[in-house]
């Protein structure tokens, strides 16, 4: 018998775990106070780069991130033929630039530990280098070729898994302005703002940059802020860049709808998305550092998203050690599209019994409360 | 009682904690913990920055508009000659003329190199560099960098990020006896006790990122280590007692009868 699941928060993770349960045999239904995939995961850039957004060592997130990258690949074909609806999926590696010979040091020592978990990365520089990636500036003087590597447009993504959650029968509620969790011990009642109330057997709370909210009636600190994240995007005729290019001021992606996407200015400012001119320019100053032709050009889009992101960067994803009633998927920082596919898994394994890996307990949502 | 600030290159500094800006899981966790950690001097990896544009920088753009100074150090230089470029450099877009030198050869241990360092912190005195080498933790090369010009000598307590804590308190102590100018511990520190132990040894203060920045409550830690800086501190200024192999009554009141 499937259970009822009453997942708040209809972002690119609610959504994911809704198709996961659903299609395992759950009743997903999914309460959002706006529309589904309207802050961060319609904003995003879609890079699946465990290794590029791990450059430090192969902690748990890092095992996290690319375990969910093993996943894509079957979990992207699910998504596409259920919902009928393409999205771009891309396996163009990445290459993580260099300007100075002291970071060779870096990306050797970063080499050495990848390539003991399965990133199959070289170092490039020269003509080699600029062979693989033409328009480069002549300036970078190395940089770490990453072909396990691939991005997705992360909107259509978004809206083929929204689609395919309606498919397979996810109860969708929308618009509904406030939520607020009346029970969660013995059952599941979450209560929106007109009156109506949604029963279930158990509550996940997939609220991203808001979980913080429910920290009273949850009983446990919930430490995500939002990060806004500005981003910008250039018309591109020819696909310029072939690579995810990622240098440590950011990134540059192309789409194969014409765009070619760099972000992400990061700042603190609560809950406001504006863009701002600060932001943007803080993009462009170093673009054109990376690919010089930039220099000419005027972004035609510019947009901001708010990034969850915790204490100590980790999600916060397992069940509460008061009640495995509620569940927690919140607080993936960048990596919400990336860790999509692997999050949905961990909720869905929790809730058909099966054991978590010990390495999930990084996650456990109770860490942070004493 | 007379306030116990130190000097670096005749500049007075209250805080004896210097913090790295790397390794933070975000800018608002980064902020809080440096405005915690009490510190007056910030230091990073000049090859992480936008020197072209430094109040651009995706790290120095959040504490842009506050009152530090920055000690940039030159990691990921293998050369004496690599680290001195990277030096002038860093002084040529303004951030600042204290420079870290820090030189490693190996990438797996990142231990720095004694005889580069050495060669580069001579060189850049001589450009009139403040200069802060990283060094192993060998009593005579610190003297060596010492007589070299450095305005303080920085040697690591252990590998850098390791969180081992001081591995030989020993020759730390020796440093500290030795040294004319400022010793600060760098590197390898762990917790609040290896905090507390470096102070007591008589360093003038401590270096960290690690421990602070990928510690589960970064902001508590901040706050942890500059407690456990003060207390080492004051410790090591009011003089600990001789230890002694048996008991003696704490209580004592024979001492107060009437004979």
């Amino acid at each position: 018998m499937g259970e009822t699941v009453v997942i708040m928060g209809g972002g690119v993770i609610g959504l994911s775990c809704a198709f996961e349960l659903q299609r395992r045999g759950h009743q997903a239904i999914l309460l959002e106070i706006n529309r589904c995939g309207g802050q961060a995961s319609g904003a995003a850039a879609g890079m699946l780069a465990p290794f590029s957004e791990n450059v430090e060592g192969p902690d748990a997130f890092f095992h996290l991130g690319k375990e969910s990258l093993r996943l894509y690949p079957g979990w992207r074909d699910a998504i596409r033929s259920i919902s009928g609806r393409y999205f771009e999926y891309s396996d163009s590696g990445s290459l993580y630039i260099a300007y100075h010979e002291a970071d060779r040091l870096a990306l050797e020592g970063r080499l050495l530990w990848q390539r003991e978990h399965g990133s199959s990365g070289v170092l490039l520089e020269g003509d080699e280098l600029f062979r693989k990636e033409p328009l480069l500036s002549r300036q970078v003087k190395a940089a770490l070729y990453t072909p396990a590597e691939s991005h997705l447009y992360a909107p259509d993504y978004v809206e083929a898994l929204e689609h395919a959650c309606r498919l397979t029968g996810v109860h969708f509620h929308e618009q509904l302005g406030g939520l607020e969790v009346a029970e969660w011990r013995d059952a599941v009642v979450v209560q929106a703002k007109d009156g109506r109330r949604f029963g279930g057997d158990r509550l996940l709370v997939c609220t991203g940059a808001w979980a913080q909210e429910l920290e009273e009636t949850l009983g446990i600190r919930i430490p995500v802020y939002p990060i806004r994240g500005q981003i910008c995007a250039y018309e591109a005729e020819i696909n310029p860049v072939h690579h995810m290019v990622f240098s440590n001021q950011g990134y540059l992606v192309s789409k194969e709808n014409g765009t070619l996407v760099c972000g992400a200015s990061e700042d603190v400012a609560g809950f406001d998305t504006t863009v701002t001119e600060r932001g943007i320019e803080r993009l462009r100053n170093w673009n054109k550092q990376a690919f010089p032709f930039l220099a000419e050009q005027t972004p035609f889009h510019r947009w901001a998203g708010l990034r969850p992101s915790t204490q100590d960067g980790y999600p916060l994803l397992g069940p509460l050690e008061e009640s495995g009633r509620v569940i927690m998927a919140a607080g993936h920082y960048r990596n919400g599209i990336l860790l999509s596919p692997v999050t949905a898994k961990a909720v869905a394994d929790y809730i058909d019994g099966i054991k978590l890996p010990e390495m999930m307990e990084a996650f456990a949502p109770g860490r942070f409360t004493y | 009682m007379k306030k116990d600030t130190w000097h670096i290159g005749g500049h007075e500094l209250h805080s004896r904690f210097f913090i790295g800006t790397g390794l933070f899981p975000n800018p608002y966790v980064q902020k809080e913990a440096i405005r915690a950690s009490g510190a007056e001097v910030l230091t990073f990896a000049i090859r992480r920055v936008n020197l072209a544009s430094t109040e651009d920088d995706s790290i120095l753009q959040h504490v842009e508009g506050e009152a530090f100074r920055y000690l940039p150090n030159t990691s990921g230089a293998s050369t004496a000659d690599e680290a001195v470029r990277i030096a002038r450099l860093a002084r040529a877009s303004g951030l600042s003329d204290w420079i870290k030198v820090e030189i490693s050869a190996n990438e797996r241990t990142l231990l720095p190199d004694p005889l580069e360092t050495l060669k580069a912190t001579e060189i850049l005195v001589k450009e009139g560099f403040t200069v802060l080498p990283y060094t192993s933790d060998d009593p005579v090369l610190c003297k060596r960098l010492e007589e070299a010009g450095a305005a303080a000598v920085m040697p690591g307590a252990a590998p850098i990020g390791t969180g081992l804590g001081i591995l030989n308190p020993y020759h730390i102590g020796l440093i500290v006896e030795e040294a004319k100018v400022p010793i600060i511990v760098d590197a390898g520190l762990g917790s609040a006790a290896d905090v507390v132990q470096a102070m007591e040894l008589g360093v003038a203060g401590v270096l960290m990122n690690t421990p602070v920045a990928k510690a589960k409550d970064p902001v508590g830690m901040a706050m942890a280590m500059k407690l456990a800086i003060e207390a080492g501190r004051l410790s090591y200024l009011s003089g600990r007692i001789a230890k002694k192999r048996y008991a003696s009554a704490s209580s004592g009141h024979e001492q107060f009868l009437l004979k």
